[in-house]
């Protein structure tokens, strides 16, 4: 086995895939440190301090970016650029491109965060990123996408592996998204702020067309594509349909991009589009679960795995959250049900639901699975692994469920009047209503982050491991060399 | 899954390997995912055929749901489904609850309204969510108002009157305090005079000489003219909104909250060499209805001290 490690180091450009591995997880702390601290501010008002930089609606673009693209668009890239290498039996096209993406990527965040927290944003949902930052990110994609695309172009496999479909649907829509929802004009040159070239009830759409597909192909396609690599890999068994996955990708990939108007039932938007983004929303349901079934049955077959290896546990959770957060985001764009549930806490359970339970924990697996390969060595701590994966399941559960009774009492609470016909409750009523909820949420989300904190130390030990063992290895090699030159 | 059915799979793979073991099983797509993937597609037929769907030309499949609602001129009326008959749905049925209410409100006169038991608890009712939602933000929950910021509703001193009329008529047409800065046309010496005076008419310790020359600066013509708008007593004059200086309530200098005597010298001080330019209430006349505005002037009157 070592011997086929030391072949495939250079074989493959596994530089790249450690640096975003090892960012992916600093962005991870960071991006959770800041929502912990969000989450603590709406409980605890006080903490915003009156310093604008740290006030909630500026650190809270931080944390959503910080945790999207900081933490899971970093684990996207080392996760693609290794699988792309390992399931095409090629090196990526370029080193200086791949390099490229890295710096570029790394300068998007760092830019983000800081313009962010000096109040410069394009108030749009998880695209607050100014102009000059969008043109950034728009370079370092299309390297990506040259990269990405030129490796699957010089693979030495006949077939390219679904979870290349996965990630290369991803990359295309990412692109074609980002692109469209940041058309804007700068005020001027030298300004940060820049005017959509929408307008009204068209700017919302076109928002959330973006908004939601990023959810679709960024957050669920992508992460798709890293479980039908690490899942297989990491239980030992095939993937259990080949048929189930090409029509759950084709399916996925043509309902998602109709129901990003769901964001926007009950507003200035005509009636057919609602009705348009509702259905198509429940018509995903069943494409979206198509991962959850392929990844599940392929899982069931080391059922006897499951109960020793951490790592399989992280996965068939995250899968479970996967099926469950599919499941309710159809019902959420149902008209009568988003009349309850917009506006209200149970949207923030629901995007939890999928970017805790679903997105972190399938990274965490992977990459678990993936960084001692890439240091040539083991896990410094299984007890370690166990831990965090404990923390962060409690953590999330509470988390969810915090969430859930806030929204629930929210959408009830603001619907409620009394036998004179007004409303009940004033909006500051129910603000208290949720409070001990809100406190509940900054407990789940300390319990998530120190499971993170607790990776990240067994992360750097097993990466110091990997360096030591590499230079006694290399002793060694020298030892043998010098005795046989003698 | 039984032992014979794992070892059927094995012979199913597509017969293609990556990255040394990666393969695929071949499987067929599970029944019950196929079929309920069609009901799915069922379903959102059904809703097209129901609810406004998909365009067409210039226009958009209207569906066949229908919606009857009064509109604002009382007249019945019909529609396909839409999100605003919708909403006028749910506004009717509120409205004709609240309508017989809104109508005596309308109609009496405030006297009269303060009279009925049952308008009372109408206003209550009404009267809690339109102050939350409207002047909360300022006055706070209760209307205890916030020093340094906006005054307390509850309790029997107005700047303004404390009538329901002058209560109506401020929320309707919004107020606008000012006092002009006297920083320029007074030296330090006679700002704090002029401050020991107006602390010592609320019982405050101060020095008595100095406050006997603010009594002076205070009724100078020349000088200052303080009791244009503050009143010869000094209990101010509700017409232009000038205060009571000496009923030992402070909204701008934070007299209460100043530790020592020095200190709640320095806090009028302030007022008087910088002025104020800062008591706005905004007007609600454009925002709200009458009926609703009176509801609103009944329901602060009875906060606890209307006149």
């Amino acid at each position: 086995m070592a011997a086929v490690s030391v072949t495939s180091k250079e074989q493959y450009n596994f530089d790249v895939v450690r640096q975003f591995s090892v960012m992916s997880l600093v962005w991870g702390v960071v991006g959770m440190l800041a929502g912990v601290y969000i989450a603590a501010e709406l409980a605890w008002p006080l903490l915003n301090f009156d310093i604008p930089y740290i006030t909630f609606g500026r650190l809270r673009p931080v944390h959503t970016s910080g945790v999207i693209f900081g933490f899971g668009g970093s684990a996207l890239f080392a996760t693609s650029y290794y699988v792309v290498q390992r399931t095409c039996q090629t090196r990526l096209i370029s080193d200086a491109l791949a390099k490229f993406t890295f710096w570029g990527w790394q300068a998007v965040i760092v830019l983000a965060a800081i313009s962010y927290m000096l109040g410069h944003t394009q108030a749009r949902e998880y695209a607050e990123m100014e102009w000059p930052i969008d043109i950034l990110i728009e370079v370092v994609w299309l390297a990506y996408m040259a990269v990405f695309i030129g490796t699957i172009m010089r693979r030495k496999q006949p077939h390219i592996y679904v979870a290349n479909w996965f990630y290369l649907a991803f990359i295309l829509a990412t692109a074609l998204l980002h692109t469209f929802n940041n058309l804007a004009v700068p005020v001027s040159l030298f300004s940060m702020k820049s005017y959509s070239l929408f307008s009204g009830a068209q700017d919302a759409m076109v928002e959330w067309w973006y908004g939601h597909n990023a959810v679709g192909f960024f957050l669920t396609a992508a992460f798709l594509g890293m479980m039908y690599y690490f899942v297989p890999k990491q239980a030992g068994r095939p993937i259990y349909s080949y048929r189930l996955s090409i029509i759950h990708f084709w399916a996925l990939s043509f309902l998602y991009m109709w129901v990003g108007t769901h964001h926007l039932h009950w507003t200035a938007i005509p009636d057919w589009t609602s009705t348009l983004a509702a259905t198509f929303s429940i018509m995903l349901l069943l494409p979206s679960w198509g991962g959850m079934i392929n990844g599940i049955m392929t899982l069931s077959g080391a059922r006897d795995k499951l109960r020793t290896d951490p790592i399989l546990r992280f996965m068939a959770v995250a899968l479970s959250f996967y099926g469950m957060s599919t499941f309710e985001g159809p019902m959420m764009a149902l008209k009568s049900v988003n009349a309850l549930s917009h506006y209200t806490d149970w949207t923030i359970a629901h995007v939890h639901s999928g970017a805790l339970g679903w997105v972190a924990m399938i990274t965490f697996g992977s990459m678990y699975h993936m960084i001692p390969k890439l240091w040539d060595t083991k896990l410094y701590s299984q007890r370690l692994v166990y831990w965090h994966f404990w923390l962060a399941t409690i953590g999330i559960l509470l988390y969810i469920i915090a969430m859930w009774i806030s929204g629930i009492t929210q959408g009830l609470m603001w619907r409620t009047f009394d036998d004179f016909g007004n409303l009940k409750y004033s909006f500051a009523e129910t603000v208290a209503a949720v409070r001990p909820f809100y406190i509940m949420r900054v407990i789940g989300g300390l319990f998530f982050f120190s499971g993170m904190l607790i990776m990240v130390y067994n992360i750097f030990r097993t990466i110091r491991q990997g360096a030591r063992e590499a230079v006694e290895l290399e002793a060694k090699f020298a030892a043998k060399l010098a005795k046989a030159g003698a | 899954m039984s032992k014979e059915k794992l070892q059927s799979q094995a012979v199913q793979t597509t017969g293609h390997a990556w990255d040394g073991d990666l393969q695929e099983y071949n499987n067929p797509l599970p029944r019950w995912w196929v079929w309920a993937f069609y009901a799915t597609i069922v379903f959102a037929i059904a809703y097209w055929v129901y609810f406004p769907a998909w365009p067409i030309a210039n226009g958009f499949t209207h569906g066949l749901g229908k919606i009857t609602y009064t509109d604002d001129k009382g007249v019945r009326k019909t529609t396909d489904w839409n999100t605003r008959s919708d909403l006028m749905v749910d506004l009717n049925a509120h409205a004709k609850l609240q309508q017989p209410y809104f109508e005596k409100v309308e109609a009496l006169p405030f006297d009269k309204i303060a009279k009925d038991p049952d308008l009372n608890n109408f206003i209550a009712s009404a009267g809690k969510p339109l102050f939350a939602d409207n002047c909360a933000a300022c006055h706070q929950t209760g209307g205890a108002g916030k020093r340094g910021f906006a005054p307390n509703l509850a309790d029997d001193d107005w700047l303004y009157g404390g009538t329901y009329e002058k209560i109506q008529e401020t929320i309707s047409g919004g107020r606008h305090g000012y006092m002009p800065p006297f920083g320029e046309a007074l030296s330090g010496e006679q700002i704090a005079q002029l401050a020991s005076y107006v602390l010592s008419l609320s019982g405050e310790q101060v020095d008595a000489s100095q406050a006997e020359a603010g009594k002076a600066l205070f009724h100078s013509e020349t000088a200052t003219g303080c009791y244009y708008c503050h009143g010869n007593d000094a209990k101010g004059r509700q017409v232009i909104g000038a205060p009571n200086l000496t009923d030992k309530i402070w909204l701008w200098a934070d007299v209460p909250g100043a530790a020592t005597p020095q200190k709640k010298l320095a806090a009028v001080e302030t007022v008087i060499k910088h002025g104020l330019n800062k008591g706005v209430m905004p007007a609600w006349g454009q925002r709200l209805k009458p009926e609703q505005i009176k509801v609103l002037a009944v329901y602060v009157h009875e906060l606890g001290g209307g006149k």
